[in-house]
């Protein structure tokens, strides 16, 4: 088949830039493009691996919750505060709208589209930065109204669940900061980007499991 | 083994089976069992055994699910990269060179 033009295209890579020679009776059989090439890079799959221990860590948790929630006859137990459940809802759909910027920003990463991915970046740490302070000001008027880790199981359950939880966003957050700073260094571009892609992982693992613990602990 | 450790063994077994036989009402014994069996923790237990027994498995599906689509990733991108390789003939021809 002729080639329309024979130039290299300035955006391959190095190792993909082989010229291949053409003898006029058929092609020769063609190299892989990425012989001995891992299809998945270590950070990446460190992270996968990492969040099948968090998950097993919270279902330990949800499991403990389990054997007292279904064990007790009166749920929650008589003289306890109630939990917040619509202030919490509004909450929940904060956390949901900045796993979907996270997404968005990753897509407008391998666009090359780097102002929208900084952009975005912003609006998902903004928004689970809202996500803990909410949560916050939660906890601060149920401590107010007498629900505590030494109340009740109830009270005990609640922060453990829900304060690991928390603390995991934190964490997430941390990282999404430093996340944003290289993004604002040019350091993520269309090829390299596993820094950007594990962080959303771990992100989208975080709110994930937020309507989880959400509909266990203050709905059911 | 010496003839002294089979003697002990064997004595032991026999004492151990003629205690057994001696005591019935210990073999009805469970080691977890205890309070009334209509206690609805029994229930919250059950659950609990039964969500813990299944996540181990969730967990490995997803990995293996994650694992399964990077590699259908990696090849598709590898398809692409195929395709889109530049060829560079060898012969010469007018056009390219100018002349």
């Amino acid at each position: 088949m002729a080639q329309s033009s024979t130039a290299r295209k300035l955006d391959d890579a190095p190792q993909r830039a082989v010229l291949r020679p053409t003898f006029g009776g058929g092609n020769p059989p063609r190299p892989p493009v990425r012989p001995n090439a891992p299809f998945a890079n270590n950070a990446w799959l460190a992270v996968l691996m990492f969040l099948g221990a968090e998950g097993m860590f919270f279902a330990g948790l949800i499991g403990a919750y389990l054997v007292f929630r279904i064990g007790s006859q009166v749920w929650p137990p008589p003289f306890q505060p109630r939990l917040p459940t619509a202030l919490t809802a509004a909450n929940t759909m904060i956390l949901l709208a900045s796993a979907v910027t996270m997404r968005l920003g990753l897509r407008a990463n391998r666009r090359g589209d780097r102002p929208l991915l900084i952009r975005l970046l912003s609006w998902t740490a903004v928004a689970g930065a809202v996500f803990l302070l909410i949560q916050g000001y939660e906890w601060l008027q149920l401590l107010h109204f007498g629900l505590t880790v030494s109340s009740s199981v109830y009270g005990g359950l609640f922060y453990t669940i829900i304060g690991f939880h928390a603390a995991h966003v934190f964490g997430a957050l941390i990282w999404l900061v430093v996340v944003w700073l290289k993004a604002r260094r040019g350091r993520y571009t269309k090829e390299s980007y596993v820094g950007l892609q594990i962080c959303a992982m771990y992100w989208t693992f975080v709110v994930a499991l937020w309507p989880l613990l959400y509909g266990l602990v203050y709905l059911y | 083994m010496p003839l002294n450790m089979n003697r002990k063994i064997f004595s032991t077994s026999i004492a151990m089976g003629l205690a057994l036989l001696a005591k019935p009402a210990a073999l009805r014994a469970c080691a977890v069992c205890f309070g009334d069996t209509n206690d609805p923790i029994n229930a919250g237990f059950n659950a609990s055994v039964l969500f813990l027994m299944a996540t181990p498995y969730m967990v490995m599906t997803l990995i293996a699910g994650g694992l399964f689509w990077a590699y259908r990733r990696a090849r598709k991108q590898d398809e692409q990269a195929e395709s889109s390789e530049p060829v560079a003939p060898l012969a010469w021809n007018q056009e390219e060179s100018g002349r």
